[in-house]
């Protein structure tokens, strides 16, 4: 236990700590929100600042809580693993620590652009609404923490990692309907859309942040919030159960896994980044 | 004296490549032990398994009477180990990194600030404590390592080519801490090392090539047994000397205008010298050094893979 909780606050120093990656992260939120609100001004959505910023807020929680498989990866190369590795410290505290850790950070950045989102756009009507907000975000985190862990115990090369990362990251963040309405996509990327896990966790925050709660099915497939595959819609509900899922899945795999990863395997000499676990 | 490591018929195998075959060793409580051996030679899967984080193929290896590969949990609070390369948090403090490494290794909060105190004064650390490890230069790092291996209070620690990189100032004091720790805390340190003039310093050495251990020994043994002394002479009359040295049956190599001469059949060497000695212009002794040990039994190798 006490393992969990010396790995979570040393998550939170070290995002504290990092001033500059601090700022970037907000300055690229605020940048989408600015450039699609703009674009979608005179669309369907009545209200496109709010509609970008809630889109925009889940992404950062994503993106933030899937930075943990590059963190976990820097702490492989820095050699902390390997500290970890010959104490008698449980493995699965270890993974539980950071993967807390990661979904705490994301959750504050989320919380840091809503703060500013509420002055350029997102109202909230009912008293009860940020408190939904709030555990939406940490439940997403957690669940994109377990997708990070889980990358970053199948890392074999530092130096691909990083390509792999933003290779995965993009498409899923593009393709989730948090900038770009799905509507608004060519049919073949709209199928990719569906198959994404991100598309249903920012269907499922929209709702909560927009306070769509009360609208009937069409409506909230009108507003995006409910995805319609072919005529079958899945409700908001539905897709909160379905990131549960996939979350419960990831965190399984992510911590079994991480818990009988070699890291001995990494070879780290200092000189040769390339061959790093080759 | 206890044996507090035991290896018995330790093997390793990566597939058909044996890295390790059948080694067997002990070493003695509160002493300073030396692995050495060129590169490749297994001196890492060894300490690797010793640290519990690879897995033996066969045999038998015990920490203070516990199996490192049942007894994993057990074996690590009883080690403490410095890799060669840093595992410490750079972007932490020194002491955040010995507070998260208390936290490992289940010590209470309340010994946690005086083990601090202890073991940074025991490097030199303690005005440094607030700062941030990614600052530090590499002999700081280094003794940081030291620190945190020890916070827990090791029965044995392994320390993998502790003074590598360092300058020799540094290398110095390294060595210092290092001998301090064995005296006063009677603690057993398990080392390899590429600098011959450390391992001197150590109780027991055992050299390691091509996965088997071919000498085990103290330095001193070991000098007697692989070095001889040589006398490097210059002389005036080139010719009496060669004479001489044939006629007393002592080997010789002349360059550059000296004879390099072997010192093993010392009386033959000192009644040439006192026969020849209106002639020395110039006479050194020189003992065998431990470079000359570790050349004599895995020279081949090393030059190979320098």
């Amino acid at each position: 236990m006490n393992t969990v909780i010396a790995l979570w606050v040393r998550g939170l120093k070290a995002f504290v700590r990092n001033k500059t990656g601090l700022v970037f992260s907000l300055i690229f939120p605020l940048f989408f929100v600015y450039v699609f609100g703009a674009i979608f001004k005179n669309d369907v959505i009545d209200n496109p600042i709010a509609y970008m910023l809630s889109g925009v807020i889940i992404t950062t929680v994503f993106e933030s809580s899937l930075n943990l498989a590059s963190t976990t990866v820097d702490d492989m190369v820095s050699g902390f693993m390997k500290e970890v590795l010959v104490s008698p410290a449980k493995r699965v505290a270890v993974a539980m620590g950071q993967l807390l850790s990661a979904a705490t950070v994301a959750t504050l950045q989320g919380i840091l652009i809503l703060i500013i989102g509420l002055f350029i756009g997102i109202r909230f009507r009912h008293w009860s609404t940020p408190i939904y907000v709030l555990v939406s975000m940490i439940a997403i985190g957690l669940v994109f923490s377990g997708v990070g862990l889980f990358m970053a115990t199948k890392v074999r090369n530092g130096q691909t990692f990083q390509i792999v990362k933003t290779a995965v990251t993009m498409p899923l963040t593009f393709l989730s309907g948090a900038y770009i309405p799905l509507s608004m996509l060519p049919e073949t990327l709209r199928y990719l859309a569906y198959i994404n896990p991100m598309t249903y966790a920012t269907a499922f925050f929209r709702m909560i942040t927009l306070e769509k709660t009360n609208l009937s099915t069409a409506d909230l497939v009108k507003e995006e919030v409910a995805i319609s595959i072919n005529g079958f819609i899945v409700t908001p509900v539905m897709s909160f159960i379905i990131i549960l899922i996939i979350g419960l899945m990831f965190l399984l795999l992510s911590t079994i896994s991480f818990v009988h990863t070699d890291f001995s395997r990494l070879n780290r000499s200092a000189s040769d980044a390339s061959a790093i676990w080759g | 004296m206890n044996p507090i490591i035991e290896v018995k018929n330790f093997t390793k195998k990566y597939g058909n490549f044996t890295a390790v075959n059948d080694i067997s060793f002990n070493v003695e409580e509160g002493s300073i032990f030396a692995f050495l051996g060129p590169n490749g030679a297994g001196k890492s899967t060894t300490i690797n398994t010793l640290c519990t984080i690879f897995e033996k193929t066969s045999g038998t290896l015990l920490i203070d009477g516990k199996d490192v590969t049942k007894q994993k949990s057990d074996v690590r609070s009883t080690i403490g180990v410095v890799f060669q390369d840093s595992t410490l948090d750079t972007k932490m403090t020194i002491e955040e990194n010995l507070k998260m490494h208390c936290v490992f290794y289940n010590i209470h909060k309340k010994e946690v600030e005086e083990r601090i105190q202890f073991v940074l004064k025991l490097v030199d650390l303690l005005e440094e404590r607030k700062k941030l490890v990614g600052a530090l230069s590499g002999g700081m790092k280094r003794r940081v390592e030291i620190a945190r291996g020890l916070i827990h209070y090791p029965k044995v620690l392994f320390l993998d080519e502790p003074t590598t990189g360092l300058d020799p100032q540094t290398r110095a004091h390294i060595w210092e801490y290092i001998i301090k720790l064995q005296k006063e805390r009677n603690i057993t340190i398990f080392l390899t090392t590429h600098y011959m003039e450390e391992a001197e310093i150590c109780g027991k050495i055992a050299i390691m090539d091509g996965g088997v251990i071919v000498a085990h020994d103290t330095p001193y043994a070991l000098k007697k047994k692989y070095t001889k002394d040589k006398a490097y002479i210059t002389t005036k009359n080139e010719e009496e000397l060669e004479k001489l040295l044939l006629q007393f049956e002592l080997d010789y190599t002349k360059k550059d205008g000296y004879y390099k001469v072997e010192a093993e059949n010392l009386e033959g060497l000192l009644k040439v010298l006192s026969e020849h000695k209106e002639n020395i212009t110039n006479l050194e002794i020189k003992k065998g050094t431990f470079n000359d040990v570790f050349l004599e039994i895995t020279g081949k190798k090393i030059r190979e893979e320098a």
